[in-house]
């Protein structure tokens, strides 16, 4: 069994970390690449959402270098993304592949005993003692953590910085070196290290850089490739950035929804605009953006897929937020017809209008 | 699952908000013609009928309603949806209290889509001047969960319990007579209509797609009369539960007809940029490669030639496959 995964952001990271600490064989698909996104709309359906077609991409290109099963986790909300799997499975059996799914859904759905036969499955070609197993994901988990807070303090710091690009480099450079190893406990110590290296770069506390938020739907804003690297790019201008959606987030979220005290702060923060869950992570957007308003950001942009039906509801809310706490907010729209220079002229512009509000005498009144 | 009475944040909905607006008579209730409104008038017109309320239901959907539903609401939302946004633009200014059912469970796990859910929020957030709203989240699958609805609204407009109960179960009897569905006798081809009931009723949306049918000499049979255990048996061939009701009903009874042979060909009338429908689709089409599948797509834009003419190509096509093509294979 070889196994593969679609890309999300930097979860490869983690996933590495967790198949070696299990010695089995893996795939880790080639970067998202244009040829990617091409390949996978080229077998997707027509209508359904950026991240599916991506994804395909994502197999075809793992199955070229060996990959037989697909580990996906799925949900049972009401966005499209808990149907992928079944779509996907047609989809790759109609091309000719014979691609092994295992679906990791939520135990309520499928009950715990189906969660932990489909995880046996997983872990079953490997040699190692079930303790070693549980270390595996505990070492993993840890790997991720690590990862997301490097990169969450990267973006915030780019801001400050006094050597333009520091903070940019650090965090490709730390993104590269990882995976050099494959030792989980040396990835971790390498990750350790360069979280301390951007403790110590030098900043400058009296700079006053704008702070925008990036929110929306989870997918997109994780992946850098489906969202342009707008987070790189807001780094290249100093622009400092947050984004409270992130793989250790959704894993934590995930951990404690049953006992329903998953991101209370997030939650308290959206009742006013949108007081349940409606699926995908459509309170987490509108939360989020309350959220930055009152950390002092200067502003959000959302990113969405094409036709996201969680999104296109905090869209429609998201205006009222704007006006009612003098919050600016840009939507974007991803799909795989966008154009990267009408997408970058929309952000410049929106970093333009921040830095000219500071200028308004009404700002921050 | 308890969920607590929602609070709409720009209209206050205190408890017996709607007694002060009685002040000038019997109150007026607003419903939009929108969404699941097709099937569900019964039960909400007889409920706030035997409250004693007036209620102002918005005209049949028509070119200006969709001009105003296309003006207020957000660019990605489907159609059925900026068809909504139109008809509460048409009667929010003749109604004391508005109906914006948020329908979140019709069965249990399952929903509908997360527009549904968040439809009171969207709908509040784009359309300004809006009278108070009723806007409690449906879930319908049992009578007592749909109870709860009843008595949070009714408590809102003031109503004793007493009252809120006997016009419940007057609604919910008027909504078991009321038998919706087509199931055309008579006809040499038949055809299986399918997808959201608010695109297969409205008949403006659809451009008459029912009479046109009929007009090319075609039976039209909808799901309704397909019995849930058959659906269910259905859906338990698929790998993963369906978890949206139109899902579930829709592949169900395509793939059901299909293999019993009811009807010739189906029918998917599918709104541009429905996420429900986009899989559904591709469902189908993998459990029934061979088998005559139109799907029309609809949006504020379509052209009602470029309907016209799919249409009149896929009766065509059926028409020869029955009469002279029958003794070929559907594939050959």
């Amino acid at each position: 069994m070889k196994v593969t995964f679609p890309h999300m952001g930097n979860i490869y990271i983690a996933v590495k970390a967790l198949f070696d600490g299990l010695g089995m064989e893996y795939v880790i698909p080639p970067m998202n690449s244009q040829e990617a996104l091409t390949v996978g709309s080229r077998y997707s359906p027509e209508e359904i959402c950026l991240p599916f077609k991506i994804m395909v991409g994502n197999y075809i290109k793992a199955i070229e270098q060996g990959a037989d099963t697909v580990i996906l986790t799925g949900s049972c909300g009401p966005c499209r993304f808990g149907e992928y799997c079944e779509l996907q499975m047609n989809l790759m059996k109609d091309l000719g592949y014979h691609l092994d799914f295992i679906v990791l859904d939520m135990p309520k759905d499928i009950g715990i005993k189906e969660l932990f036969k489909r995880i046996c499955k997983i872990s079953s070609p490997s040699s190692k003692s079930t303790y070693e197993k549980v270390m595996a994901l505990k070492n993993a988990i840890k790997v991720m953590d690590l990862i997301d807070e490097i990169e969450a303090s990267a973006h915030y710091l780019a801001g400050f910085e006094r050597n333009k690009g520091q903070c940019k480099e650090i965090l490709e450079e730390c993104k590269r070196e990882v995976m050099n190893f494959s030792n989980p406990k040396v990835m971790i110590e390498t990750l350790k290290d360069y979280r301390e290296k951007l403790k110590y770069i030098s900043v400058d506390i009296n700079k006053n850089p704008l702070k925008v938020a990036i929110i929306g739907e989870i997918y997109t804003v994780i992946e850098p490739f489906s969202n342009f690297n707008i987070e790189d790019k807001l780094m290249d201008y100093g622009v400092s950035t947050k984004r409270g959606l992130t793989p250790s987030w959704w894993v934590k979220n995930m951990v404690m929804s049953p006992f329903k005290l998953n991101s209370i702060k997030i939650k308290q923060s959206s009742k006013k605009y949108l007081s349940m869950a409606i699926g995908g992570h459509a309170r987490e957007c509108v939360g989020e953006a309350v959220l930055a308003k009152k950390e002092g950001f200067d502003g959000a942009i959302q990113i969405f897929p094409m036709g996201c039906m969680p999104e296109i509801v905090s869209k429609s809310i998201l205006p009222t937020i704007s006006k009612d706490e003098n919050f600016p907010i840009m939507s974007l729209v991803v799909d795989d017809m966008t154009g990267e220079a009408g997408y970058i002229t929309r952000v410049e512009a929106f970093i333009d209008l921040l830095e000219r509000r500071r200028s308004n005498v009404l700002f921050g009144s | 699952m308890i969920f607590f009475i929602v609070q709409c944040p720009r209209n206050p909905t205190a408890n017996g908000v709607g007694v002060d607006l009685l002040k000038g008579g019997i109150m007026k209730i607003g419903i939009p013609k929108g969404l699941l409104y097709c099937k569900y008038h019964p039960f909400l017109t007889t409920f706030f009928t035997k409250l004693g309320c007036d209620i102002v239901i918005s005209e049949d959907t028509n070119k200006n309603i969709l001009d105003a539903g296309v003006k207020y609401c957000v660019d990605e939302a489907c159609m059925p949806v900026k068809i909504f946004h139109g008809h509460v633009a048409s009667i929010k200014d003749r109604c004391d209290i508005l109906v914006i059912p948020r329908i979140m469970q019709l069965w249990k796990n399952e929903y509908i889509c997360p527009k549904f859910c968040g439809l009171p929020e969207m709908v509040i957030n784009s359309i300004d001047n809006l009278p108070p709203t009723i806007s409690e989240p449906i879930y319908a699958t049992s009578q007592k969960k749909l109870y709860n609805w009843a008595k949070a609204a009714g408590k809102y407009l003031g109503k004793s319990n007493n009252k809120v109960r006997l016009a419940f179960h007057s609604a919910l009897n008027a909504q078991r007579d009321y038998e919706e569905g087509i199931f055309d006798k008579g006809y040499e081809v038949n055809v299986a209509l399918i997808g959201h009931p608010y695109n297969i009723y409205d008949s403006f949306s659809n451009m008459n797609l029912v009479k046109k049918l009929n007009k090319l000499g075609i039976g039209i049979v909808t799901g309704e009369f397909t019995h849930e255990d058959t659906l269910r048996d259905v859906v338990k061939k698929l790998y993963k539960k369906p978890f949206w009701t139109f899902t579930r009903e829709n592949y169900g009874f395509a793939v059901n007809v299909a293999k019993e042979k009811i009807v010739d060909g189906i029918i998917y009338v599918s709104s541009f940029n429905c996420g429900p429908d986009s899989i559904i689709i591709e469902l189908i089409k993998n459990s029934l490669p061979h088998f005559p599948f139109l799907i029309l797509k609809i949006d504020e834009h379509t052209g009602e030639a470029g309907i016209d003419t799919r249409i009149e190509a896929f009766a065509d096509m059926l028409e020869r496959r029955t009469r002279i093509e029958s003794n070929f294979s559907t594939h050959g």
